[in-house]
């Protein structure tokens, strides 16, 4: 594609005392700073819950004229916990159809200041109605995939704690991160049950935070190779398989294809980890490594970051924060900031040629994955 | 919950493209279509999975007991567990409870797990 990432900026996640809109702004204007005098023309924002003091917030028109954007052309997008990932594919798509030359694209979340029983009923909103009227939340039934994931494959709980460990490490390199402090397995092992085999240290937290990236026609480092996205079925009992996300495999199959690529040209990749199994389960349907394969590739350091994949050199969801709505354009970011050699403190330990980014909204419903690369790639 | 080992299950056929599912009231979640047929299924299940909700959602206490269950021709349902948790790979009897299932282990006494115990440990590798 003739589309490549100008500039990124993406602020502090983890409690903040700002509203949703000083953190959109906060987000953007450092992007817009990574652009110059150079102007946009298209402002994409994404937020899954556009939280205000006072309710939903209209985040859009709020943003557009705290940046001086009026005169450019306006969308909001929401694909629940893909929402940044969705906003930058519409960004992408508008350039791609010329209806923009250069576009900002911004996913912000507030969620912090929200009260837990409130915050369990907008998330459980992206579930199907009857597995909530039952009394279902996210990790609820991310336990139960979790559970057939390893029954299937004869693991133990304990398989999936190095996924935190490594997210919290890197977490750790990460001055923007939620969590700047390490854990180790023993510390992920005795956190407090959440829905077993899900124990705290195995869930994102709730975050507040911002990410934004301008994007604009031509090639460079950051060029957008390919974009890919898959449905599966709302509620979990209605899939083939739950010991893998249809929607990634669609997903990666279709931005894989766009690029002509396959997964052994991806050098660094940041996944969607809202819970640690997931990781290990995305790793697979991603293509790189085999079913049941993927809590070897932590054990066997193959996602440290001079390792043969980097993966989540941002911290992931575990360690960097789970903002939800603005999770899928973080991954995306901290992506772009590799190949442009601008990860600072995150850089992997050599700078690689292609990146993949992946995100998901709810359970599987609603995946994407992002290739970013050299045009030569 | 009267009746709930005599009546059976009530499942529903798809008559476009055979597949089958519950709840039986709504269209084929498969392919849409409104041409199904409504079957009585035994009430017996396997269940594939199991948790408890540490933090239920409002308006439900603790602990709240969930499970992936797998009933008659492959149907599977989310239910909602009563009594202790059970392991994967047991049985359990469903009914339906207006618009939940509820499910209860229907192994021998003793064989339900305590509240302590990881469900999915030492079970080993269960059937797809």
């Amino acid at each position: 594609m003739n589309v490549r990432v100008a500039s990124v900026g993406i602020g502090r996640f983890g409690k903040r005392s700002e509203g949703l809109v000083e953190l959109a702004a906060e987000a953007a204007e450092a992007a817009l700073q990574g652009i110059g005098r150079k102007t946009v023309d298209l402002l994409v924002v994404g937020t899954m819950l556009a939280h205000g003091p006072n309710g939903p917030l209209p985040l859009l028109p709020r943003l557009a004229g705290r940046l001086g954007l009026e005169s450019a052309n306006g969308l909001r997008v929401e694909a629940a916990s893909a929402t940044g990932a969705a906003a930058f594919h519409a960004a992408v798509t508008a350039l791609e159809a010329g209806r923009s030359e250069r576009a900002l694209v911004v996913a912000a979340e507030k969620m912090t200041d929200l009260s837990t029983p409130l915050l369990t009923r907008e998330l459980t909103s992206a579930l199907h109605e009857s597995e909530a009227a039952s009394g279902a939340t996210m990790p609820g039934l991310g336990a139960l995939v979790a559970q057939r994931y390893l029954g299937r494959y004869g693991l133990g709980p304990s398989a999936v704690s190095g996924v935190s460990v490594h997210d919290r490490s890197m977490a750790a390199r990460n001055p923007a991160a939620h969590f700047r402090e390490p854990v180790t397995a023993a510390e992920v092992d005795a956190s407090r049950p959440v829905a077993l085999p899900l124990r705290l240290l195995h869930c994102a937290p709730i975050s507040d935070g911002a990410a934004a990236v301008v994007v604009e026609k031509g090639r460079g480092p950051a060029t957008v190779l390919g974009l890919g996205q898959g449905f599966d079925a709302l509620r979990v009992i209605d899939r083939d398989d739950l010991t893998s996300f249809g929607a990634t495999r669609r997903a990666a199959r279709a931005a894989y294809e766009a690029a002509h690529l396959t997964r052994k040209s991806v050098d660094v990749v940041e996944l969607h980890d809202a819970f640690a199994p997931f990781a290990l389960v995305h790793l697979e349907d991603l293509g790189f490594c085999g079913p049941g394969e993927g809590a070897a590739c932590y054990e066997q350091g193959w996602v440290a970051p001079d390792g043969r994949l980097p993966v989540n050199p941002g911290g992931g969801l575990l360690g960097r924060g789970h903002p939800v709505g603005t999770s899928g354009l973080a991954g995306i970011g901290e992506i772009a900031r590799q190949l442009l050699g601008e990860a600072g403190p995150t850089a992997i330990s050599r700078r690689p040629k292609v990146g993949l980014a992946h995100a998901m909204a709810g359970l599987g419903v609603q995946n994407f994955v992002t290739l970013l690369g050299g045009s030569g790639a | 919950m009267s009746g709930r080992a005599t009546e059976g299950l009530l499942l529903a056929k798809c008559l476009s493209c055979h597949a089958r599912f519950a709840p039986p009231d709504v269209p084929c979640p498969r392919c849409g279509s409104t041409g199904t047929e409504t079957y009585r299924a035994a009430p017996g299940a396997t269940v594939l999975a199991a948790t408890s909700l540490e933090v239920p959602p409002p308006g439900w206490e603790r602990p709240h007991r969930l499970a992936l269950v797998e009933v008659e021709d492959g149907v599977r349902l989310i239910v909602i567990v009563e009594g202790g948790l059970p392991p994967a790979g047991s049985r359990v009897s469903v009914w339906a409870d207006g618009p939940v299932y509820r499910a209860r282990s229907a192994e021998p006494e003793g064989a339900e797990r305590g509240e302590g115990d990881v469900p999915g440990t030492g079970t080993g590798p269960t059937p797809l």
